[in-house]
């Protein structure tokens, strides 16, 4: 009895989502609450940060600088500092969305809520949500590099041999699946191995993977917005490679 | 018994709460919690304690530093303000001097006009006496001459006659 019953109970749910059908699509409705969570969180803590504005930053206010600090920090040192402000956005709201995104998925406890089918978790532990954001990574690298270079950022494919074409494009398809798959692998990976020690051993035992969890989701967010902003400042990059081996040439 | 129960009841259902407190991790979550809690405000608060003393000593010095340069900025005013009076007065005194030159060097000129007049017709007037006794000088010395050439040419004896006989009229007389 105990033995047919503990399947059922206790079995882990991998690829089963609560969809909502909007129109022809049928999308995860599990992934979109959390995600609606997530930026809810941050636009709340953003604008109580910045509510009340000190000129000697306390409390909250000076928690947040210290993130933005943090946020452009990365933009700076990958993008450089020519161009990093007006990629610190985009850098910083994927760093924060993952980071977010990874913690309150581990830190909440979501199984409190029966959803119909599939369970809430972290939004980048659907890999929608993560090709999404390496697509979007993609789109944002190719607009640096048409931006700053123009068409001229086609020879970059070229720039060596024209032997390497081929390489360079399979790295533009490469570059968006490993940065999607690596989040999604390391971020579902975590909830499972968490969510089999809390079926073996319920107590205590899992804690040391939860909180080397909380430490690969931290490092999860800070990889993927670092390969973001050192994609986009790559192709941004080549004018001034470009220039150097003309004038050798 | 019960969670088969419970499970059945979900496959029908909507949302739900799990009242399972093992299987949510409940207890697990807590404790993960307190431990980051605590460890994350030693560590957040050190550097977010750090990051405001760096902010306020930076802005203490920027103020320290405004305060200076606007001290330095009045007294810099306030020589400019006694330089220009100065340069008022030096200007004021130097006009002064200047009228009190000009009047000084008129009047001496004027002194030396009338002083050169005077002494221009000082010299008219001794230049005129010496013409003019030159001039009587050389009419008398032309009348000596007539008289002497007159009397050089003699007298005829007709002449002689006459006068010695006028002469002795007058003596008979």
């Amino acid at each position: 009895m105990m033995l047919a019953s503990f399947p059922t109970m206790a079995a882990l749910e991998v690829g089963k989502h609560f969809y909502w059908q909007l129109g022809n699509l049928e999308v995860h409705g599990q992934v979109l609450i959390v995600s609606w969570i997530v930026i809810g969180v941050l636009v709340v803590a953003s604008a109580i940060a910045s509510r009340n504005l000190q000129t000697v930053p306390g409390g909250f206010q000076n928690f947040m600088e210290y993130a933005l600090e943090f946020i452009q920090g990365i933009a700076k040192d990958q993008i450089g500092v020519k161009h990093y402000r007006e990629w610190v956005p985009f850098v910083g709201s994927l760093f924060l969305f993952i980071f977010v995104s990874n913690w309150l998925g581990a830190l909440v406890p979501w199984k409190l809520v029966k959803l119909p089918e599939g369970e809430l978790a972290a939004p980048t532990s659907d890999v929608n949500t993560t090709i999404a954001l390496a697509l979007l990574v993609s789109l944002a690298y190719f607009y640096a590099g048409f931006k700053e270079r123009g068409l001229g950022y086609f020879s970059k494919y070229v720039q060596g041999s024209p032997f390497l074409l081929p390489l360079w494009v399979i790295e533009d398809f490469t570059k968006p699946l490993s940065l999607s798959f690596r989040l999604f692998g390391n971020i579902l990976a975590d909830e499972l191995v968490v969510g089999v020690f809390v079926l073996l051993v319920p107590l205590v035992v899992p804690l040391p993977v939860m909180i080397l969890g909380l430490f690969t989701s931290a490092i999860q967010a800070l990889i993927f917005s670092t390969l973001a902003a050192s994609y986009i400042g790559e192709a941004m990059e080549g004018h001034g490679e470009e220039e150097h081996s003309d004038h050798h040439g | 018994m019960n969670f088969l129960l419970l499970a059945t009841a979900e496959e029908s259902g909507a949302i739900a709460l799990n009242p399972d407190i093992l299987e949510t991790n409940l207890i697990n979550l807590l404790i993960v919690l307190v431990i980051l809690f605590y460890a994350g405000r030693s560590f957040l608060g050190k550097v977010l304690t750090q990051r405001r003393a760096a902010i306020e000593s930076a802005i203490q010095e920027a103020t320290q530093r405004q305060q200076r340069a606007a001290e330095a900025l009045a007294d810099e005013q306030k020589k400019l303000a006694e330089t220009q009076r100065e340069c008022d007065r030096l200007r004021q005194q130097a006009e002064a001097d200047a009228q009190k030159a000009r009047e000084t060097i008129l009047a001496g000129i004027a002194a030396d006009i009338e002083k050169l007049k005077a002494a221009a017709n000082l010299e008219i007037a001794t230049e005129q006496e010496r013409v003019l006794t030159q001039l009587r000088q050389q009419v008398a010395e032309k009348a000596l001459a007539e008289v002497r050439a007159y009397f050089a040419r003699g007298l005829s004896d007709d002449q002689a006659r006459t006068l010695i006989d006028r002469s002795i009229a007058l003596l008979s007389q």
